[in-house]
């Protein structure tokens, strides 16, 4: 039961711009009588009291995860946001196509995807999916602007680094044509097409480096021809 | 003064001595016992003191957990079973951490403030009939001195405030004075009405009164309607929301209290909650008979079963359902904005309330609640 029946709502038909608009017409607090104002008032107040009290009485409500005992059978709300990752078709193949609509929706240039020509295919294709976890704010607006449902917001939340530089990293672990191709091909075609990336290959701030943790990349260093660090 | 007998005769009978305080007690031995009266008054020095240790331990405890609750979490769960030593560690960390004056306040003020706001609470605490056999002393003057020390909470915010030399503290501190100023006149006013009732401002007297029944339903309209300003004028007054515009920490980053840190911050802090049970228990005792259990009229067999739980179990479940009330306001209403506030004491209550202390004259004149004749 909410404050306002919107069954009862009057609705009228009025003139903006010489164009006839319906409006529906709500209660408007600023015009009501005092006796009125009165008593939509304690109603509010009494739902508002309403509500509490049922959260306190029924311990479902409850949505505080108490974490690091439960880590095994921790369940997560559907829509919960964290790691962004490409989705893979059922034979492991990225659905990506190196579109960038999700490079131009993210709020704060947390994706830069780089595409390359294909050696084999001679088309545009993904080479390097750099998504920067430092600045993300999760705000899922990548994942609805993608027109090939390539994206998507995983449950996995546990990535606290000891060095910022390890949260730019690299998400697709091939570079070569989206799924759809790939799956049009032989095998050998394949092959060919799929050239190996690595995590902090490339155009992110770890290549090259050496951490006590972490190894140095097998191959060479930043290749300067894939364009400079933004 | 012999007590056993006092304690037989309890709740049955009507408009007698019930009430035996510690003052009592340390008067009646001062002729021949002299140190009786020493033990005495050092038992209600410590029972004061251990209320308010147990007060603020398991008050603060509470309603972190019935907040969490309201708002769908859990409140503290990691230190102890169930999160019960939460409050014992966070006193911990408060005493131990650096008490910090700013070099431009006021030194001895500063330091003086957070002491006078727990004085008061303390002092309205020494007055409350806890049960027939459990008070400090009884003054015939109840209900004006606990109006009248209530002010001294004022003066140790306002010095606070002042003397803390930061415009939030200042801001804070003249907010407090003006709310708590306004909305004491209705508070006063709601207590009047009691007072024109039982005929007595002596506290336990008042109790004793409310044999029969509680006022809040004996003096039907009147003593109800001064019961429920009474509970929002008091919420003003210990300036919890939705009236917590001294602190109100999305404005002033805490108030009068932006200055404090370490034990003198958990002094405010613990005045707040030990403030919080005096209002709740002074409501109790007032509205809702304090230790005196729910009587249906004078018939005996009803009253019997119920005179069979213990009184201090009546006081503290009265209390502890205003003390519920309170914080179920604080986790539901949003903060009311300063002008909002003087409204709702000065254009609202305040009419209702006088109002409602002549109507409550009319009643008593005419005898018009329930069972007149009794006390």
């Amino acid at each position: 039961m909410g404050l306002i029946d919107f069954s009862k709502l009057k609705s009228e038909t009025r003139t903006f711009a010489g164009k006839p608009v319906n409006v529906t017409i709500g209660p408007r607090f600023n015009k009501m009588g005092v006796p009125a104002k009165v008593v939509f008032s304690l109603k509010s107040l009494m739902e508002g009291m309403w509500l509490t009290l049922s959260y306190l009485l029924s311990p479902s409500t409850v949505v505080t995860k108490e974490y690091p005992e439960n880590r095994l059978t921790l369940k997560f709300p559907e829509r919960y946001r964290a790691t962004l990752r490409l989705t893979n078709d059922e034979n492991g193949f990225f659905k990506c196509t190196g579109c960038k609509m999700c490079e131009r929706a993210c709020p704060n240039l947390s994706i830069k995807v780089i595409t390359r020509k294909g050696p084999v295919s001679d088309k545009m294709e993904l080479d390097r999916y750099i998504w920067r976890q430092d600045s993300c704010t999760f705000c899922n607006s990548c994942v609805q602007v993608c027109p090939f449902k390539a994206l998507n917001m995983t449950h996995d939340f546990e990535n606290a680094v000891y060095d910022r530089r390890l949260l730019i990293y690299c998400l697709n672990r091939y570079a070569g044509p989206a799924a759809g191709i790939l799956a049009a091909q032989d095998e050998e075609t394949r092959k060919k097409m799929m050239e190996p990336r690595q995590p902090y290959g490339g155009n992110v701030p770890m290549n090259g480096y050496q951490l006590p943790y972490l190894k140095a990349l097998p191959g060479k260093p930043a290749d300067p021809a894939q364009g400079s660090n933004k | 003064m012999n007590t056993v007998p006092l304690i037989e005769k309890t709740v049955h009978t009507v408009s007698s001595v019930m009430t035996t305080t510690l003052a009592d007690r340390a008067s009646s031995a001062m002729p021949n016992e002299w140190w009786w009266v020493v033990v005495w008054l050092a038992v209600g020095l410590a029972a004061i003191g251990a209320l308010i240790t147990a007060l603020g331990l398991v008050l603060i405890y509470v309603e972190r957990k019935i907040a969490g609750h309201f708002q769908c979490r859990l409140g503290p769960t990691r230190v102890g079973p169930f999160g019960l030593l939460q409050t014992l560690a966070d006193t911990i960390k408060l005493m131990v951490k650096e008490d910090i004056t700013p070099t431009e306040a006021d030194q001895a003020m500063h330091l003086f403030a957070p002491f006078l706001a727990l004085v008061a609470t303390v002092l309205v605490l020494v007055v409350i009939p806890y049960s027939p056999i459990l008070q400090i002393v009884d003054l015939n003057i109840g209900v004006l001195f606990v109006t009248a020390v209530s002010g001294y909470g004022v003066m140790g915010i306002l010095i606070g405030g002042w003397s803390s030399n930061n415009k939030w503290s200042m801001i804070g501190a003249m907010r407090v004075g003006a709310q708590i100023i306004s909305y004491e006149v209705s508070a006063t006013l709601a207590l009047l009405v009691v007072v024109l009732f039982s005929q007595t401002m002596s506290l336990a007297g008042i109790v004793e009164s409310q044999a029969p029944g509680w006022w809040v339903w004996r003096a039907h309209g009147v003593g109800f309607l001064a019961f429920v300003i009474y509970v929002i004028a008091a919420t003003a007054e210990i300036n919890r929301t939705p009236f917590d515009i001294a602190e109100g920490e999305s404005e002033l980053t805490g108030g009068f209290h932006t200055e404090y840190s370490g034990l003198r911050f958990s002094f405010f802090f613990l005045s707040e909650f030990v403030n919080m049970f005096a209002v709740s228990a002074l409501a109790a005792t007032l509205f809702l008979g304090g230790w005196m259990p729910f009587h249906i009229g004078l018939s005996n067999s009803f009253n019997s079963i119920m005179d069979m739980i213990p009184t201090v179990v009546w006081f503290l479940g009265k209390t502890s359902f205003i003390l519920f009330l309170i914080m179920w306001f604080r986790w539901t209403f949003p903060r009311l904005r300063v002008d909002q506030l003087m409204r709702l004491e000065w254009k609202i209550l305040l009419p209702i309330g006088l109002v409602n202390l002549f109507a409550a004259a009319i009643v008593v004149l005419t005898r018009l609640f329930f069972f007149p004749g009794v006390s």
